[in-house]
């Protein structure tokens, strides 16, 4: 691996190792401030839902419970109103829906979804930590110090302990990248599977790591000289390796094993909620996305025109996150070819709330500290400032839009929510300019 | 066919019988401060051909209009309902009534913007559905029930019949198992002659009543006093006195409603109650009375039933609980998406604690002290119109207190003994049989903008379609320049490194 692209983090202060080093040489004070943070945040949000109207818990955190409640009575969780996810989540929860009679009791075991949510947190950033060592080449130390963007994070740690399941992702996808890394084939196709049978989005991933998966990188050596004429016909047999054939096959069979054995025990409703939903839905309240306020406009007047921008919509995205980043990038680099992925993605969707935010900020810890947001930080305090600022001034417009009633979608919420796209398009384009080769 | 016509005075102000002439089929007497009330009783048989075909598929059907201008009611004509049209309907066995239910309604009625029943219809419990919608006046009812209630030129019946614009409340309603339809008109509490007449082969039994306690009155019990004739066949009206036990009852207090400012995309409706007394209870346990608010929310408007069912959240309402709404009630559709009317909602409602706990009897003793209930809610998305804002109207909620019989053998209410009984109101479903209602009074809210009318207003911010040029076309030129600036960096990458791994490119190429 190439030492020249070691983190300029990891350049340690040339006095004695500050407390900021020595707090990164071992993993126990890393892992253990996550894990308190998380204790506080957790017992802090217990603490206003007991004593305040408004909640710390995330809304989405009752559907998932009283899914499994639903689970627990041996009913369908889609049974649940707006439960549009997988049963597994539903399943994992089972235990918040037990009672003992006891009051405190039942609050920790309420809460054990946040938990699970929350050593989600810690597991992605451990893996993180796997992953730059083994990646990159970083010294743990310096690998801890990258991870510490994810696990210290205060935003993250919200999420997780207000009971949003994104954190779970985040492991997934960490993980997926770690058994790529580590030439786990079979593993990383399961998790691919089931990331993709989870929240659809992780597909992405699937053409990164596919081309990734060449002969070279995977250790079998050079193409055999085929006995093809066309070079075109080599590259093709070349390119269905067995490695890439296993993912396929194994990945696929997951993905389609668990639809299957969830449409076996909760019939239509598995498939209508948690797919065919996110097709047929309509998007017209305002999000962050640059087609929100189209979108609103075409779900009011259907017949309007013929070539509509939101039948396309899904073309930039997918051609972004599926084809061209994949295909520049993924042999490159390939943490931070799925950066810039879900980056297109979230960024090129029809629907964007900040919970999305996460899918890439798990990612980011791989990118930041060699990227040049910090070995130019005025550059990159420019880039926090313009996404915070066009952020702001979108949520500036949706607050006088939901609380003070004012009809701000032309042009104030349009106009913002182009802004933050623009912005994050300048991101992604600096990100794809920061990947350099690797050697295998 | 058969008419009772009933006019309800307060108590004490009861008419001689020498102040009443009857005339042959007709019978007149002074002005009177009273209620009227006209019932019609018309076999199923008498019925227009469409609409008998119709009934005789329907096992139920409560038709029940209110008017949204304020009334004072008089015991035992107290039965409240938000303003505008409701609609009980229990389709018979072979359903073939739910598709053309709503053209009857939109024929009978007007402006009834339903699709099918099984669309546009909810539910409620024991297999009833319900339809909704604010109707401001009965002038296309009365256009329509011209032809069909008066014979030609009959001048007298066709004024009548255009004084049910002045109506506070009309019901028109079919129940199988009695095979006639019944149509029931309320005009409210006002100066009025005693005036009517008998038409040819219809029964008409005028009863000119007030409202009396006689010493044997017992406390779940109200009672009635007055004379009665039916005419063309009696020559004097004969006294009568008569005792019954009511479901609906007046809790002598009053309400207003309004929505807090502002109201942005999720408005709370603010209820403001004059006491928080309870009624007197028939037995020795108050705490079996509650005060509940019955919302009837057009589709524009919407409670989260999710939100509701914190307790501490609720109590910081002063709600105690969400006892009913329909379901299910997409809580993400925009409204002009949905094919259902809107929603229903019960909600129980905290009285200030003091109050619920003060002991009976000393009622007289505890000041009447205002107090509020506030019912969050939210909006739907609106179809985008010029100007970036669309107004609802939100009516009323009925409000009361709601006494439900306990197991310890209090009276038994029924609403067999009670010849004013409303019931198929859509909440007495709610409640267990044998509940007493205690009607709160609605007054239009002191705020701008009620028009005095018991309804309330709120402007939703929409897309203003006048700025909305741009939106297709901006839209799609900045997504596609920032495709092009990533696709361009992109391009940029693959020029310095290839699409490969990028190093051994660069090697070869130095090579």
């Amino acid at each position: 691996m190439d030492k020249a692209t070691v983190s300029a983090g990891s350049k340690a202060p040339s006095s004695a190792p500050s407390r900021f080093t020595s707090f990164f040489q071992r993993p126990f004070p890393l892992y253990f401030s996550a894990a308190l943070l998380r204790l506080v945040f957790l017992l802090y949000g217990l603490w206003q839902d007991a004593n305040s109207a408004v909640k710390y818990t995330d809304i989405d955190y009752l559907v998932f419970t009283d899914a499994a409640r639903f689970v627990s009575r041996g009913q369908s969780p889609y049974e649940r109103e707006t439960y549009r996810y997988t049963p597994v989540l539903a399943w994992l929860l089972l235990p918040t829906a037990r009672t003992t009679g006891h009051a405190l009791w039942d609050v920790a075991l309420f809460s054990l979804g946040k938990v699970l949510f929350a050593v989600a947190d810690l597991v992605a950033g451990w893996l993180l930590e796997r992953v730059l060592v083994r990646a990159q080449s970083m010294d743990a130390a310096t690998a801890r110090k990258s991870a510490a963007i994810w696990l210290l994070n205060p935003m993250v740690a919200t999420i997780s302990t207000r009971g949003s399941s994104e954190g779970l992702l985040g492991v997934l996808v960490m993980a997926l990248l770690w058994a790529v890394m580590a030439r786990r084939i079979t593993l990383a196709s399961v998790l691919l599977g089931f990331g993709v049978h989870f929240k659809i989005y992780p597909f992405i991933y699937a053409p990164a790591i596919v081309w990734w998966m060449d002969r070279e990188r995977m250790g079998a050596g050079e193409t055999r000289p085929s006995t093809a004429k066309s070079p075109w016909l080599n590259n093709l047999i070349a390119f269905f390796n067995p490695f890439r054939i296993q993912l396929a096959a194994i990945s696929l069979a997951t993905f389609f094993g668990l639809n299957s054995v969830m449409f076996i025990l909760y019939g239509p409703p598995f498939l209508t909620h948690t797919y065919l939903h996110h097709v047929s839905r309509i998007d017209h309240r305002h999000n962050f996305s640059p087609y929100n306020t189209q979108l609103y406009l075409a779900s009011a007047f259907p017949s309007t025109s013929k070539l509509r921008v939101e039948s396309v919509a899904f073309l930039p995205q997918l051609a972004l996150s599926c084809v061209l980043v994949p295909l520049v990038l993924a042999k490159k680099d390939l943490p931070a070819s799925m950066l810039a992925q879900t980056f297109a993605f979230v960024t090129f969707n029809k629907v964007c709330t900040s919970q999305y935010f996460l899918w890439y900020m798990v990612l980011l810890p791989l990118y930041l500290p060699r990227s040049s947001f910090l070995q130019d930080k005025r550059w990159g305090m420019t880039a926090l400032v313009l996404w915070v600022a066009t952020q702001g001034t979108w949520l500036q417009q949706g607050y006088e839009l939901e609380f003070l009633g004012r009809s701000t979608f032309l042009p104030g919420l349009w106009l913002a929510s182009l802004g933050f796209f623009l912005v994050n398009c300048w991101i992604l384009g600096v990100i794809i300019d920061d990947v350099q080769g690797q050697s295998v | 066919m058969r008419e009772r016509i009933t006019f309800v005075q307060n108590l004490g102000d009861s008419l001689e019988p020498s102040a009443i002439k009857i005339n042959g089929g007709t019978i007149s007497g002074p002005e009177v401060q009273a209620v009227r009330e006209d019932r019609l009783t018309i076999p199923l048989d008498e019925l227009p051909a469409e609409l008998q075909a119709l009934l005789r598929a329907t096992r139920e059907l409560h038709t029940r209009w209110v008017s949204p201008r304020p009334y004072e009611g008089i015991s035992p004509l107290l039965a409240r309902l938000p303003p505008g049209l409701h609609v009980i309907f229990i389709p018979g066995k072979d359903d073939v009534v739910s598709s053309p239910l709503c053209k009857t309604l939109a024929e009978i009625f007007g402006d009834v913007s339903c699709s099918t029943a099984t669309e546009a219809f909810t539910s409620l419990p024991e297999a009833a559905l319900q339809y909704y919608q604010q109707l401001d006046d009965l002038s296309h009812f009365i256009k329509y029930a011209k032809p069909q209630l008066c014979p030609r030129d009959d001048v007298s019946c066709l004024a009548r019949l255009e004084s049910l614009s002045h109506a506070s409340s009309l019901d028109i309603s079919y129940d199988s198992s009695l095979h006639a339809l019944r149509i029931t008109a309320v005009w409210p509490y006002q100066r009025q002659p005693v005036q009517a007449s008998s038409r040819k082969g219809i029964r008409t039994e005028v009863g000119i009543l007030s409202t009396d306690k006689p010493q044997t009155l017992e406390p779940h019990e109200i009672g009635i006093s007055g004379l009665l004739t039916v005419l063309g066949q009696d020559s004097k009206p004969s006294p009568t006195m008569f005792t019954f036990a009511s479901r609906h009852r007046d809790a002598e207090s009053s309400f207003s409603a309004q929505f807090l400012s502002p109201t942005g995309l999720h408005p709370t409706l603010q209820l403001r109650l004059s006491s928080p007394k309870p009624p007197p209870s028939f037995s020795s346990s108050p705490s079996s009375c509650s005060p509940h608010a019955y919302l009837t929310l057009p589709k524009t408007i919407f409670p989260d039933k999710y939100q509701l069912s914190d307790p501490l959240f609720l109590a910081s309402k002063n709600l105690s609980a969400l006892r009913y709404t329909t379901q299910p009630i997409d809580l993400e559709a925009p409204a002009y998406v949905l094919p259902q009317w809107g929603a229903t909602v019960l909600v129980e409602l905290a009285p200030p604690p003091a109050a619920a706990e003060s002991p009976l009897g000393s009622q007289g003793h505890q000041a009447d002290t205002e107090w509020t209930a506030e019912i969050p809610l939210h909006l739907r998305y609106l179809a985008p119109s010029a100007g970036g804002s669309s107004a609802i109207t939100v009516p009323y909620p009925a409000v009361f207190w709601a006494c439900t019989p306990d197991d310890g053998g209090g009276p038994e209410i029924t609403a067999s003994s009670n010849p004013f009984d409303r019931g198929n109101l859509g909440y007495d479903r709610l409640f267990p049989e044998g509940t007493v209602f205690w009607h709160v009074e609605p007054r239009p809210s002191v705020e701008h903008g009620s028009k005095g009318l018991l309804v309330n207003e709120v402007r939703v911010p929409v897309l203003d379609l006048e700025k909305a040029g741009w939106v297709n076309a901006g839209t799609a030129a900045v997504v596609l320049l920032g495709f092009a600036w990533i696709v361009y960096k992109l391009a940029g990458v693959w020029r310095r490194e290839g699409y490969g791994s990028g190093k051994v490119g660069a090697e070869k190429k130095r090579q």
